[in-house]
C-alpha cells in the first residue's frame, strides 16, 4: 500500500511538492530525551504520557487532543494520509491551534520545538518507515484575489462539494454538517469560513492553501492536490472565495453596544433592513465553567449584536452562526443540569464507534485516496458526507436526538447601577438581581426570568414584557427583541445612558440547557443620543472666557506698569 | 518606565542646573519636563486624574518656590510683564492672545467629538485580605494560616512530590481554561473575560503573596473579593464547591512549583 504512495507521488505531487523524497529523521538520543522533559512538564496533561491522548484533561477537551500514537496530524505540508514533516510538527507547537485548548508556545526556541517534535514522534512507528513520508508542499506567493477569481472560486466551491459540509455562505452549516465525526468517532464541526480567526491551521491566505492541498488527516476534510480535481490554476482562486466569505481576519470583539436612533418606528416585521444603520458589535462567548452545570465546549463562539430605539421602543437583533436550528425539544435557563460526567459526555460526542484502530482497514489507509485518485473514497467509506442521499444504517444513527432546543438570553440588571458595582455577571445575586429577556427558539415565547443567582432564577410576570421574532438562515440565527424604551416596572433605556449587558446561548445540538450555556461578560449598551449637541457652543464659550480674561490680565499689568511702557 | 523618555529628560533638567538660563526657561522646561513623564514615561499608562493632582501640586511647588525669593521672583516676572507692555513685543502679544483661546477651542473639539468609551471601572488587582475567612465549613484566621503540605518539601520530598503531581492534575483539570497551559493566563476562554485571568508566571503576582492568600482567592473565588475587586465581574469560581481543601493546597504548591517561584514569606512580628 505505502509503496503505492511512492508511485502517486512521482505521477501526482511533481508540481508544487519539494523534489527530495524525505527520510526519517528521528533525532539523537539526547534530543529526544531533552524533547521529553519537555513534554512530561508542558504536553503530557492533555496529550498523555504515553502520547495517547488521554491525558488528565482530555475529557474536558473538545476537540479532542492529538492521540500521537496514530500518526495521523492534521496541520501538515505533506500529502494526506502522510506523516508530517519535521518542520510542521514544529510550527504547529509554536503556533497553536485557534480556538481549542492547543495553545500557541512562542517561548520555546527553535532547538526545543525540534527537541519536541523528536520525542513526539517516538509515538507512532509511522515516523521511522520511510514510505510513510511525502514531499512537502512549496506553497507559491498568492496572487492578489480579484472579483474574477472570486467568482471562478465560488463556481469550485459549489462544484467540488465544499458546500456540502461548510454551507452555501460558508457558516459550516451544509446539509451533510451534523454527522461529520472524525475518525475517532467524535462529532466535528466543519469549519465556519465567516470567522477565519477560528481556522485551526491559521488564518492567512496561505493556510487555507495548504488545507485543502494536503487534507486535515483523521477528520472528513479531504485533499485536493489531485490536478484532476482542481486544476493548479483554480487553486488560489478558491483561497479567495473562503476569503471573500469573512469581513475581516481578526473577530475585532467590541466593548461597547452603540443603540442608534431608528428612521422610524420600530416593527417586529420590519426585518433587519431597519437595523442596517447600527453598527454591530462583536462579542465573545465562553462557556459558563465558574458554576455547576459547567460547559467546557460552547458550541457557539460570539454574538453580533445591533441595536436601535425611537422615542417609544427600544430594539436588539442578536445574530450567531449555528450549524443546525434545534427548534424541537424546549429549553430553560432554570433546568438543573446533573455534575459533569466524563464518561456520560464522551459516550454524547461520540456519533459513531470510531474507525479499526489495531487492524489497518480499507476505510484506515491513510493512502487509499492517492491510490484511487478520488479524494472522496476515504470519506465514502469512513464519514461519507454525502451519506444523507443514501441514508445508511450508521449515519442516520450518528445523528443523535437531543431534548433541548436553541435559546438565547439578554442580561440587564434589574436596577441600573449608580456606582461600579453591578450584579454577579453568571445570572445576578440575592442583592442585585438580573433580567433576563430569554426566549426559547422553538416556540419564541418571550419569558422574563429574574435571577438572584444560578440557585434562583425564576420566571417573572411583574417585568415590562417585550417582544420576540426569530429566524433562522444559512446557518444563522437572526432574533429580533423589542420593548419599550421606559418603564415603570423595569429599567429603562436614557438616551446618552449607559446600561450593562451580557448575552447567553444555548446550543440545544450541543445539550446546552440550564446553567449548561455559552455566556458573555458584562458590557455596555449606550444609546447614542438622537439629537447630537453642536460642538461649537462650547468651542466659543471657552475660547471667549480665555480671551477676555487674557485681555483682563494684560490691561491690568500695563495699567500697574504704565511708567514702564514710556520708558 | 521608558526610559527613552526619562533619560533624555532628567539630562536637559541636570543641564539647566549647570548653565545659567533665565528663571522662566528653567520653570518651563521642568513643568513641561515633568508632564511629559508622567504622561509618557510609565510603562503602565497614569490615569488623567492622577496627572492632573500631580501637576497641580508641581504647580504650587513652583510657585512657592519662585515666590520665595525676590530675585527670583523679579526673574519671572519682569519678562513677562516687558513681553505685555513693550511696544516692540505688540504683534507677538497679539499672536499669542489668539492662540491660546484657540487651542482651548480645539481641545473642546476633540474632547467631545472623541468616540464614546464604556464607562471604566479601576478594579483593584491584588485586594486587602479580610482579617479570617469561613470555608469548609472552618474558620480560617488569614494571618496565620499556613499551607501544611508545605513543611514537607524538607520533611518528605516524596510526599511532597505526589501532592505537586496532585496539584497538576487539579489544575489542568479546573485551570488552565482560563489561567493558560502555561499559566501566563492565555488560557482558551481567556479572551472572553473582563478582568483577564492572572498571569502567575509574572513575578509581580504569586510570588509577592503569601499562600494564605491564594488559598482565600481559590477557595471564595469572585464573590469572596471585596467591592474594590470587582466581585460581579470576576469570573473566578467559588472552588469550595468543586474542590476539597487539600486539592487546593496542591494545586496551591503546583504553582508555584511550575512557575519556579517561591511564597512571600511572612513578615516577621517583633
Amino acid at each position: 500500500m505505502r509503496k503505492a504512495l511512492l508511485i502517486a507521488s512521482v505521477a501526482g505531487w511533481t508540481i508544487g511538492w519539494s523534489a527530495a523524497q524525505p527520510q526519517p529523521d528521528l533525532g539523537s538520543e539526547q534530543q529526544r530525551a531533552a524533547g521529553k522533559i519537555l513534554y512530561d512538564q508542558y504536553c503530557s496533561q492533555c496529550h498523555g504520557e504515553k502520547g495517547d491522548g488521554l491525558g488528565v484533561a482530555a475529557p474536558y477537551l473538545k476537540p479532542k487532543p492529538r492521540d500521537f500514537t496514530r500518526g495521523k496530524f492534521k496541520i501538515r505540508t505533506t500529502p494526506t494520509g502522510a506523516v508530517p514533516s519535521h518542520e510542521d510538527l514544529k510550527e504547529i507547537i509554536r503556533r497553536g491551534m485557534p480556538y481549542t485548548s492547543m495553545p500557541d508556545w512562542p517561548q520555546f526556541s527553535d532547538q526545543e520545538l525540534s527537541n519536541l517534535a523528536y520525542y513526539i514522534k517516538t509515538f507512532a512507528d509511522d515516523f521511522e518507515d520511510p514510505a510513510a513520508y511525502g514531499d512537502s508542499l512549496q506553497i507559491p506567493s498568492p496572487p492578489s484575489p480579484s472579483q474574477e477569481s472570486i467568482d471562478r472560486g465560488r463556481q469550485l466551491y459549489l462544484n467540488m462539494g465544499c458546500v456540502r459540509c461548510h454551507g452555501d455562505v460558508g457558516r459550516g452549516d451544509g446539509s451533510a454538517a451534523r454527522e461529520q465525526t472524525d475518525d475517532w468517532g467524535y462529532h466535528l464541526r466543519p469549519a465556519d469560513m465567516t470567522k477565519p480567526w477560528t481556522f485551526r491551521g491559521g488564518n492567512q491566505r496561505e493556510d487555507v492553501y495548504r488545507t485543502f492541498m494536503t487534507g486535515l488527516n483523521g477528520t472528513p476534510m479531504p485533499s485536493y492536490a489531485d490536478e484532476s480535481t482542481l486544476a493548479p490554476e483554480d487553486r488560489w482562486p478558491l483561497v479567495d472565495y473562503v476569503f471573500s466569505l469573512s469581513e475581516s481576519p481578526e473577530p475585532n470583539y467590541a466593548s461597547l453596544l452603540k443603540a442608534v436612533p431608528a428612521q422610524g418606528p420600530i416593527d417586529s416585521e420590519g426585518g433587519l433592513e431597519q437595523f442596517e444603520t447600527a453598527p454591530l458589535a462583536r462579542f465573545p462567548l465562553v462557556g459558563q465553567i465558574v458554576e455547576r452545570g459547567r460547559n467546557f465546549y460552547p458550541a457557539v463562539v460570539d454574538v453580533e449584536v445591533k441595536a436601535i430605539y425611537n422615542n417609544e421602543d427600544i430594539a436588539f437583533l442578536v445574530e450567531w452562526n449555528d450549524v443546525f436550528a434545534e427548534t424541537q425539544g424546549s429549553n430553560d435557563p432554570s433546568l438543573a443540569v446533573p455534575a459533569w460526567d466524563p464518561e456520560a459526555e464522551d459516550k454524547f460526542e461520540l456519533l459513531k464507534p470510531p474507525a479499526a484502530s489495531a487492524s489497518p482497514s480499507a476505510s484506515d489507509d491513510p493512502f487509499a485516496d492517492a491510490e484511487a485518485a478520488d479524494p472522496f473514497a476515504d470519506q465514502q467509506q469512513a464519514a461519507d458526507p454525502f451519506a444523507e442521499d443514501q441514508p445508511t444504517a450508521a449515519t442516520s444513527s450518528s445523528v443523535r436526538a437531543t431534548p433541548y432546543s436553541d435559546a438565547v438570553a439578554i442580561q440587564f440588571p434589574q436596577q441600573i447601577p449608580s456606582g461600579n458595582p453591578k450584579p454577579y455577571f453568571v445570572f445576578g445575586d440575592a442583592q442585585k438581581p438580573v433580567e433576563l429577556w430569554f426566549t426559547d427558539l422553538s416556540n419564541n415565547i418571550p419569558q422574563l426570568y429574574l435571577g438572584r443567582g444560578s440557585v434562583s432564577l425564576n420566571p417573572s410576570d411583574s417585568g415590562e414584557p417585550y417582544e420576540v421574532k426569530s429566524s433562522f438562515d444559512q446557518g444563522r440565527w437572526s432574533v429580533f427583541f423589542k420593548r419599550k424604551r421606559t418603564s415603570r416596572r423595569s429599567i429603562s433605556f436614557q438616551e446618552g445612558g449607559f446600561v450593562p449587558i451580557a448575552f447567553s446561548v444555548w446550543d440545544g445540538f450541543n445539550h446546552e440547557r440550564g446553567n449548561k450555556r455559552g455566556l458573555t461578560s458584562w458590557f455596555s449598551l449606550y444609546l447614542e443620543p438622537s439629537q447630537k449637541p453642536s460642538v461649537i457652543a462650547p468651542m466659543v464659550q471657552n475660547g471667549l472666557t480665555i480671551l477676555v480674561l487674557q485681555v483682563l490680565i494684560i490691561f491690568g499689568v500695563r495699567r500697574k506698569f504704565a511708567q514702564r511702557t514710556e520708558e | 518606565m521608558h526610559l527613552y523618555v526619562l533619560l533624555p529628560i532628567l539630562a536637559v533638567m541636570l543641564l539647566l542646573q549647570w548653565r545659567k538660563v533665565g528663571m522662566l526657561v528653567w520653570l518651563f522646561v521642568y513643568w513641561i519636563g515633568i508632564f511629559v513623564i508622567l504622561k509618557y514615561g510609565f510603562t503602565t499608562p497614569v490615569p488623567q486624574s492622577v496627572i492632573s493632582l500631580y501637576m497641580g501640586i508641581i504647580t504650587f511647588a513652583l510657585i512657592i518656590y519662585i515666590s520665595w525669593d525676590k530675585k527670583r521672583f523679579r526673574a519671572v516676572v519682569d519678562p513677562l510683564v516687558a513681553f505685555m507692555t513693550r511696544r516692540r513685543y505688540t504683534v507677538p502679544l497679539v499672536l499669542v492672545v489668539v492662540l491660546i483661546p484657540s487651542l482651548v477651542a480645539t481641545s473642546v473639539y476633540l474632547s467631545r467629538t472623541a468616540p464614546v468609551q464604556a464607562p471604566f471601572f479601576a478594579r483593584t488587582v491584588h485586594p486587602a485580605t479580610p482579617a479570617s475567612i469561613s470555608a469548609f465549613s472552618t474558620d480560617y484566621d488569614l494571618a496565620t494560616l499556613d499551607n501544611p503540605l508545605r513543611p514537607l518539601e524538607s520533611d518528605d520530598p516524596q510526599a511532597f512530590a505526589r501532592h505537586v503531581a496532585n496539584g497538576r492534575a487539579v489544575y489542568y483539570e479546573n485551570c488552565h481554561y482560563c489561567h493558560g497551559d502555561d499559566m501566563t493566563g492565555n488560557g482558551q476562554f481567556a479572551h472572553g473575560l473582563n478582568p483577564i485571568p492572572t498571569n502567575f508566571a509574572d513575578s509581580g503576582t504569586i510570588a509577592m503573596l503569601q499562600e494564605s492568600y491564594l488559598f482565600w482567592r481559590i477557595a471564595k473565588g469572585a464573590p469572596g473579593l471585596p467591592e474594590e475587586g470587582g466581585p460581579w465581574e470576576s469570573a473566578m469560581p467559588v472552588w469550595e464547591n468543586f474542590l476539597t481543601e487539600e486539592e487546593i493546597w496542591e494545586v496551591v504548591l503546583f504553582l508555584y512549583d511550575f512557575t519556579d517561584q517561591r511564597p512571600r514569606a511572612r513578615e516577621e512580628v517583633h
